[in-house]
C-alpha cells in the first residue's frame, strides 16, 4: 500500500533521509561507479579550481591515503600520528631500489615496499597498540621520528639525506615529455594520471569493501565499546593489529603511487607534519563517514592550490595553512566526528525536506 | 599524579630495592654502560666534560617544557600539543622585546613567560575547557591544530627566517673544571634546577597543591567541600605553559629562534614523558636529564669507541638525533610504563 502512493519525489526524500535500507549489491555499484565518477571527473575540478589539472593525480592519491588512514582512526578509534612512515617509508623503498638496481626493479620494489610497510607495522602494532589512545598517538609519532632522522642520516648513501633522491625513477614504459608523465605500451600512449586514477578506484573499493565487511563492523564494534567487544569474544588486540597492518599497506600504496607520479623523494615525505595533515584532511572532511577523508583530502587540495593562489588576499595566501588550522579547530569543537562531509550531508538533507515539504 | 609519585622517600627506597634485585644480566649491562663511560672521559676528558654540560642545559631546556606538558597531562588528563608552540612563541617574544623594542634581556625574562601563560590561559579558558570530558584524542586534536596555527602566525609575523637576541652579561664564558661554559648555560641551569623544586613546592607543600592533587582524585567531592577547581586548573596551565615560555626564552638566547622549533621540541618531550613514565613528576625530570646528556654523550661515547677499538664505522654521524627515541624503545620493552610512571596511567 505505501509502495504504491509513495510518490518519486517521497522515494527520494526517503533515500536522502537514509530511511529506506539499498541491497548491498547496488551500493556496491554505487560505490564504484561514484569514485570512477571522481577519478574521470578530477582533472577538469582540479583544472578549474586548482589552476592546473595536473595536481589531480596528487589529490587522488591524498584521499587514498586519507581512507587508508582513517581505517584506524575513524573506524578503531586509534589515532596514528605517525602514518607518514609508511607513506614515505613506501617511496624511498622504491625510490632506493629503482636507484640501486635499475628502473626496471620497479617490479620487485613496489611488492617489497607493500610487504616492508607491512612488516614494520606488525612490529610496531605488537608492541604499542593495546596502550591508551593519547600513549598510542604519542608512540607512533616517536616511531615516525625514528624513521625520518634514519632517512635524513643517509646511511650509507642510500637515501640522499636532505635532498632525498629524485632522478633515476622513470620506470619502463613511462617517458617524460616537458614534465608530462605518460605511459606508452607499444605506440598506444595514455597519460600516468590514468593508471593511477585506476589503482586509486580499486584501492579504495577494497577499502570500502573491508569496511562492509564482518571484519570492519567488528571495528566498529571495538570503536564503540572496546569492554562489550572483548566481552563476546572479539579479540580486540588482534583485530587492531591488523587494522594497523591494512592501513598500514595501503598508506604504502599510496606511497608507491606518489613517488612514481612526482619523481621525487624527499625527508618531507617522512616527517610528523605530514602525519598531521593526513590527521587534519580525515578530521576536517569527517572520520565518521568512508567519503570524509576523500572530502577533506579534496578540500586541503583546494586550500593549498587555489587559495595560495589567491591574489586578492595578498601576502596572507601564502598562510593558507593557518585557515586550515583554524577550520580544524572549530570542527574539533563543533562536532569532531562528522565534520565537513556530515555537515554536508546535513544540509543536503535539510535543502531536501524542505523542498519537497512534509515532516 | 598520587603523592605516593611525589614523596621523594619511596622513591629512594624503589630505586635500592630495584638495583638489589636486578638480575645479572642487567647488573652486566649496567657495568659495561658505566665502564664505557669512564673509557669515554679518560679518552677525552675536555670533549666529554663539554658535551655533558650540553647535554644537562639541553636536558634542562627539556625538563623545563616537559614539567608543564606533565602536570597539565597529570592533572587534566589534556596532551597538550600546542605547548612546543608555546616554547617557541616565548623565544619569539623575547626577541620582540630584546630586539625589536631593545629592552634589557631581564624585562624579556618576565614578560615573555606572563605572555605566553596569558596566552594559555585563553585557550584553555575558551577552547579546552569545552572538552573536557569528551575523549581525550579530542584535546589533543584540538591542541595540535593550534600549534599549527600559532606557528602559521609567527611565521607570518616575523617571517621564517632563523633569528636570535642578545642575552646581555650571561654570553660572558664562565671557566668550570676542564672546560669553558658560555654564562648563559649555566643560567639556564639554575633557572631550571629552581623551576623544578618550585614546582615541586607548589604541589606538595601548599593548599593550592593539595587541592589540586585531590581535585584528581575525585573532582566531584573537592568541588562538593568548596574548591573552584575550575579556576585552579586555568591557574596550573597558566604556569606550566609560562614555564614553557622561559624555556622558550633561554633557549632562544643560546641557540637563537625559528619557526620550526617549537615541533622540534615538542616531540623529543613526548618521548621524554614516555620516558619517564606518564604523568610523573620524577619521571619528567630524571627523562629529560637523561635524555638531554644521553643525545650529546652518546656521539662521544662512540667516538671514543672507534678510536680505541680502530674501528672507524662504529662512530655514527647521525647518531645524537636517534638516541633519544631509541632510549625510548629499550625503556618500552623493558618498563611499558615508563621509568616512574604509575601502572595503568592512561592505558
Amino acid at each position: 500500500m505505501s509502495k504504491k502512493t509513495s510518490t518519486r519525489a517521497e522515494q527520494f526524500k526517503n533515500l536522502v533521509n537514509g530511511s529506506i535500507t539499498v541491497p548491498e549489491r547496488q551500493v556496491d555499484l554505487l560505490v564504484v561507479g561514484a569514485l570512477a565518477a571522481l577519478a574521470i571527473a578530477m582533472p577538469t575540478i582540479a583544472g578549474v579550481l586548482m589552476g592546473y589539472s595536473g595536481v589531480a593525480s596528487n589529490v587522488l592519491i591524498w584521499m587514498l591515503f586519507a581512507v587508508a588512514f582513517n581505517l584506524l582512526l575513524g573506524y578503531t578509534g586509534l589515532l596514528s600520528f605517525g602514518h607518514a612512515m609508511f607513506l614515505g617509508g613506501a617511496m624511498y623503498v622504491v625510490a632506493i631500489v629503482m636507484n640501486q638496481l635499475g628502473p626496471v626493479m620497479i617490479v620487485l620494489a613496489i611488492p617489497l615496499a607493500l610487504a616492508l610497510a607491512g612488516l614494520v607495522a606488525y612490529g610496531i602494532a605488537r608492541l604499542i597498540v593495546e596502550k591508551g589512545e593519547i600513549y598510542f598517538a604519542l608512540l607512533t609519532i616517536a616511531f615516525g621520528e625514528v624513521v625520518w632522522y634514519i632517512a635524513n642520516s643517509d646511511p650509507g648513501g642510500l637515501t640522499g639525506g636532505d635532498d632525498g633522491i629524485a632522478s633515476g625513477l622513470l620506470p619502463p614504459l613511462v617517458e617524460s615529455y616537458r614534465g608530462q608523465l605518460s605511459v606508452y605500451l607499444g605506440s598506444f600512449a595514455v597519460d600516468i594520471y590514468w593508471p593511477v586514477a585506476a589503482v586509486f578506484v580499486v584501492a579504495t573499493y577494497l577499502l570500502f569493501r573491508i569496511v562492509r565487511s564482518p571484519f570492519g563492523r567488528t571495528l566498529l564494534t571495538i570503536r564503540e565499546n572496546e569492554q562489550l567487544a572483548r566481552s563476546i569474544g572479539v579479540n580486540t588486540r588482534r583485530y587492531k593489529i591488523h587494522t594497523f597492518v591494512i592501513s598500514a599497506v595501503f598508506s604504502a600504496l599510496a606511497g608507491v603511487l606518489l613517488v612514481i607520479v612526482n619523481q621525487n623523494v624527499a625527508t618531507s615525505y617522512l616527517f610528523w607534519e605530514t602525519s598531521g595533515e593526513v590527521v587534519m584532511m580525515t578530521i576536517v572532511g569527517g572520520m565518521s563517514s568512508f567519503a570524509g577523508p576523500i572530502f577533506g583530502a579534496f578540500l586541503w587540495y583546494l586550500g593549498a592550490e587555489f587559495l595560495s593562489g589567491w591574489q586578492a588576499i595578498g601576502g596572507l595566501r601564502h598562510y593558507w595553512q593557518f585557515g586550515f588550522g583554524l577550520l580544524f579547530v572549530a570542527i574539533i569543537l563543533i562536532d569532531p566526528r562528522n565534520g565537513g562531509w556530515g555537515a554536508l550531508k546535513n544540509s543536503v538533507r535539510w535543502a531536501v525536506n524542505k523542498y519537497f515539504g512534509g515532516n | 599524579m598520587a603523592s605516593t609519585t611525589l614523596a621523594g622517600k619511596r622513591w629512594t627506597e624503589r630505586t635500592v630495592a630495584t638495583i638489589t634485585g636486578m638480575n645479572t644480566v642487567w647488573k652486566v649491562m649496567y657495568l659495561l654502560l658505566g665502564l664505557w663511560i669512564l673509557l669515554t672521559a679518560a679518552v677525552s676528558p675536555g670533549l666529554f666534560a663539554t658535551q655533558f654540560v650540553s647535554g644537562l642545559v639541553y636536558g634542562m631546556i627539556l625538563v623545563m617544557i616537559a614539567l608543564g606538558l606533565s602536570l597539565i597531562l597529570g592533572l587534566m588528563g589534556v596532551i597538550n600539543f600546542a605547548h612546543g608552540a608555546f616554547f617557541m612563541f616565548g623565544g619569539y617574544v623575547a626577541f620582540a622585546v630584546v630586539a625589536q623594542l631593545g629592552l634589557p634581556f631581564s624585562v624579556a625574562l618576565i614578560v615573555a613567560p606572563i605572555t605566553v601563560g596569558l596566552l594559555g590561559v585563553v585557550i584553555e579558558r575558551f577552547l579546552l575547557r569545552r572538552l573536557y570530558g569528551t575523549e581525550p584524542i579530542n584535546g589533543l586534536l584540538l591542541t595540535f591544530g593550534i600549534a599549527l596555527m600559532l606557528e602559521e602566525a609567527v611565521r607570518y609575523t616575523w617571517g621564517s627566517a632563523p633569528l636570535g637576541y642578545s642575552a646581555d652579561v650571561f654570553e660572558n664564558p664562565v671557566p668550570l673544571l676542564v672546560t669553558n661554559v658560555a654564562g648563559i648555560r649555566i643560567f639556564t641551569t639554575i633557572v631550571g634546577i629552581l623551576s623544578v623544586i618550585t614546582i615541586y613546592l607548589l604541589i606538595v607543600r601548599t593548599d593550592f597543591g593539595l587541592s589540586i592533587r585531590a581535585g584528581v582524585q575525585d573532582p566531584e567531592m573537592t568541588e562538593l567541600v568548596g574548591e573552584n577547581l575550575p579556576v585552579k586548573f586555568t591557574l596550573l596551565f597558566f604556569i606550566g605553559s609560562a614555564l614553557a615560555g622561559l624555556a622558550g626564552v633561554l633557549r632562544g638566547a643560546e641557540t637563537g629562534i625559528d619557526p620550526g622549533m617549537g615541533s622540534l621540541f615538542i616531540i623529543l618531550v613526548f618521548v621524554v614523558i614516555v620516558v619517564g613514565g606518564m604523568g610523573s613528576f620524577f619521571g619528567s625530570v630524571v627523562g629529560g636529564l637523561l635524555i638531554g646528556t644521553a643525545m650529546f654523550v652518546a656521539p662521544t661515547m662512540l667516538n671514543a669507541l672507534a678510536t680505541t677499538t680502530g674501528l672507524p664505522w662504529l662512530y655514527l654521524p647521525g647518531a645524537r638525533r636517534v638516541v633519544p627515541f631509541v632510549v625510548m624503545i629499550v625503556v618500552l620493552l623493558a618498563r611499558p610504563r615508563g621509568l616512574f610512571g604509575e601502572e595503568g596511567f592512561l592505558e
